[in-house]
């Protein structure tokens, strides 16, 4: 048994006993204690930096001994459930990208591409024509993820039910796509058509901001509900990866695990747009970032881009409200300008 | 290829998989590819599916699989229709390779590999030392253990092949189905495949495999299930049923048994 292992060893490749190893959970453990380092840090980060300063002091004094001054009040009420809201909806958008990406087995897959951030904004939009107030902007929004997600689900049950070895996923890719589009020219219309003074609020709204997140526990609460099934699902999903009939004589029930996994997807995408709008870039990159790092074994991969999508979004909203304080910029447009370089680099760097 | 390789632990294969197709009968549209097939596959055989194309070869493999129902009749696992095992009992009895394995993400071959310990993942769904070493054997019972921290988006058609072959033979199971395993292959890789299926045929396995080169498959299966597309259907001894008269009649073009120094095949008659 033991010269097994000779011709392993020997490959050209750097390291190429993780290769033939695969992940472990010791590796993915690890993998997640360091996304997890990096997401704390970015919340005491986010806690003491901003227009005011506070010590690392006067911070634990906020946190755990509070006596109601000025300190206590920024940190407690202004900075914490907007740096909680910023992982939330960071840590939905790239799981739902990465949960995506692998339901349409399609590297470009993003959290918005079948079209619920379409829906959400739309009515979020409409809901701030109406001059409606922020309960009513985000129940609206809610609302229109919810009809989008029926659409899909409507004109591609086909796809969901079908026992049947056949390759969905083009088609449903397809109807999400067109439905999208549709989306985006009712979104044209109704930015045409709006006031001007409700214009900047609207592209903010477009382009992801974390201003208005006053509370942090609907997102983190959604978060944990997608997470745990994603995590249960994930060893059928790595199947899934090699195809539908693979996955089918491997055991795994596809049609209804391509419906749990669309609708966890678009739950956490609803969660995300509803809290800060339509955050770019996150869910396509950030899932692509740790599969170019560490590969793609979705157990790993799930709860590795919960963490990593959600610790780039709160470090992306520090310095969207530090930059060019005390004005704010959309953290969306944070994201994109520090993300799309630092994602070519790693993508070109690869030989293959 | 190494023999000792290909030894599987003996208490996965201690049943034999009987399948059994009973009054089975396959459409597509309106075209009846199969009527009334009775058929028992067992232990030991292996069963070559030849035909023209479109014929429903793969169609059958599917039906057999469990992966589609058939229009008519039913398919017997163990003596139980396939409609009533759970999927995931099922993947422990049957494997599937399925004709083209079309990837859009990187990953590696031996983690390609490992995807048909699957139905043995038990708690949180990581591999045991176990899996690992039943992927390792599988690579190298393929000859593929150069290539196991290869990227399969990297690999040639043969080679792709070859894992697919790797990944349903590290699956373990009794009963293996393989449509068009010997695709892309080159000659010396094609009869490496069937001296493996061979040996799984010899340690108890049930061996179905669908084949272009009825002379590759007189020389490796045991019996033979001709299909001429039009719901006609021959089965038997290969040597039998892959006779000059019968694929001439099911492939439409004049074949002939030529023979020489104690081996024969068939050739084109023009």
């Amino acid at each position: 048994m033991s010269e097994r292992q000779v011709p392993y060893s020997a490959g050209t490749r750097p390291g190429p006993q993780d290769a033939v190893r695969g992940m472990t959970a010791r590796r993915a453990c690890l993998i997640w204690l360091a996304l997890a380092g990096l997401a704390l840090a970015g919340l005491l980060a986010s806690l003491s930096l901003g227009s005011v300063a506070i010590s690392w002091a006067d911070l634990v004094h906020a946190l755990f001994r509070p006596d109601g001054g000025l300190d206590d009040e920024i940190v407690r009420s202004l900075r914490l459930p907007r740096a909680g809201a910023g992982f939330a909806c960071g840590a939905l958008l790239s799981l739902s990208g990465a949960l995506l990406q692998v339901l349409l087995r399609n590297p470009l897959a993003d959290p918005y591409v079948l079209g619920v951030s379409g829906g959400a904004a739309s009515f979020a939009l409409a809901a701030m024509m109406f001059m409606l107030p922020w309960w009513g902007v985000d129940a609206s929004a809610f609302a229109g993820a919810l009809l989008a997600v029926l659409f899909v689900l409507g004109m591609a049950r086909r796809e969901f039910w079908r026992s049947d070895p056949v390759e969905a996923s083009p088609r449903l890719l397809l109807t999400g796509v067109v439905l999208g589009t549709g989306w985006m020219a009712l979104i044209s219309l109704l930015l045409t058509l709006a006031p001007d003074r409700g214009l900047r609020g609207m592209l903010f709204w477009l382009s992801g901001d974390l201003n208005g997140a006053a509370d942090a526990w609907p997102g983190l609460l959604v978060l944990g509900v997608v997470l745990v099934p994603s995590i249960l699902a994930a060893p059928q999903l790595n199947v899934m990866l090699r195809g539908e009939t693979v996955a089918h004589a491997l055991g795994v029930p596809v049609g209804p695990l391509r419906l749990r996994i669309y609708l966890l997807a678009s739950l956490a995408t609803a969660a995300a747009v509803v809290t800060a709008g339509t955050i770019g870039f996150v869910g396509l990159v950030v899932p692509h970032m740790l599969r170019i790092s560490f590969g793609n074994d979705q157990r790993m991969l799930l709860p590795a881009s919960a963490l990593g999508g959600g610790a780039l979004v709160m470090l992306a909203d520090l310095a969207a409200r530090t930059v060019v304080a005390p004005a704010q910029l959309p953290v969306g447009v944070i994201t994109a300008i520090t993300g799309v370089p630092v994602f070519l680099w790693m993508l070109l760097r690869r030989r293959h | 290829m190494s023999p000792r390789r290909a030894t599987l632990p003996a208490e996965s294969l201690a049943q034999g998989a009987r399948l059994a197709a009973r009054d089975l009968t396959l459409t597509v549209g309106r075209r009846t590819l199969i009527a009334g097939l009775q058929l028992e596959f067992s232990p030991g055989q292996i069963w070559c599916i030849a035909g023209p194309n479109g014929a429903g070869k793969t169609t059958l493999i599917s039906t057999l699989a469990g992966l589609q129902p058939p229009t008519q009749g039913v398919v017997e696992l163990d003596g139980l229709c396939l409609s009533g095992w759970p999927g995931s009992a099922l993947a422990l009895r049957r494997a599937l390779m399925p004709q083209a394995v079309r990837d859009a993400f990187s990953a590696s071959v031996f983690e390609a590999v490992l995807l048909g310990r699957h139905p043995y993942l038990a708690g949180w769904g990581w591999e045991q030392p176990s899996d690992r070493a039943a992927a390792l054997d599988a690579l190298a019972a393929l000859g593929l253990s150069e290539l196991a921290a290869r990227d399969i988006l990297s690999l040639s058609g043969g080679e792709r092949q070859r894992v697919a072959l790797a990944a349903v033979l590290c699956q373990q199971a009794p009963l293996m189905l393989l449509d068009e395993p010997l695709a892309h292959l080159d000659l010396h890789h094609q009869i490496d495949c069937l001296k493996l299926l061979v040996q799984r045929a010899a340690a108890g396995c049930t061996v179905i495999f669908s084949c272009h080169d009825l002379n590759l498959a007189r020389r490796y299966a045991s019996h033979a299930l001709l299909l001429d597309g039009a719901g006609v259907t021959n089965a038997g001894l290969v040597r039998e049923v892959l006779s000059a008269a019968n694929a001439s009649r099911a492939f439409g073009y004049p074949l002939m048994l030529i023979e020489s120094a104690g081996h024969e095949a068939l050739v084109p008659a023009h």
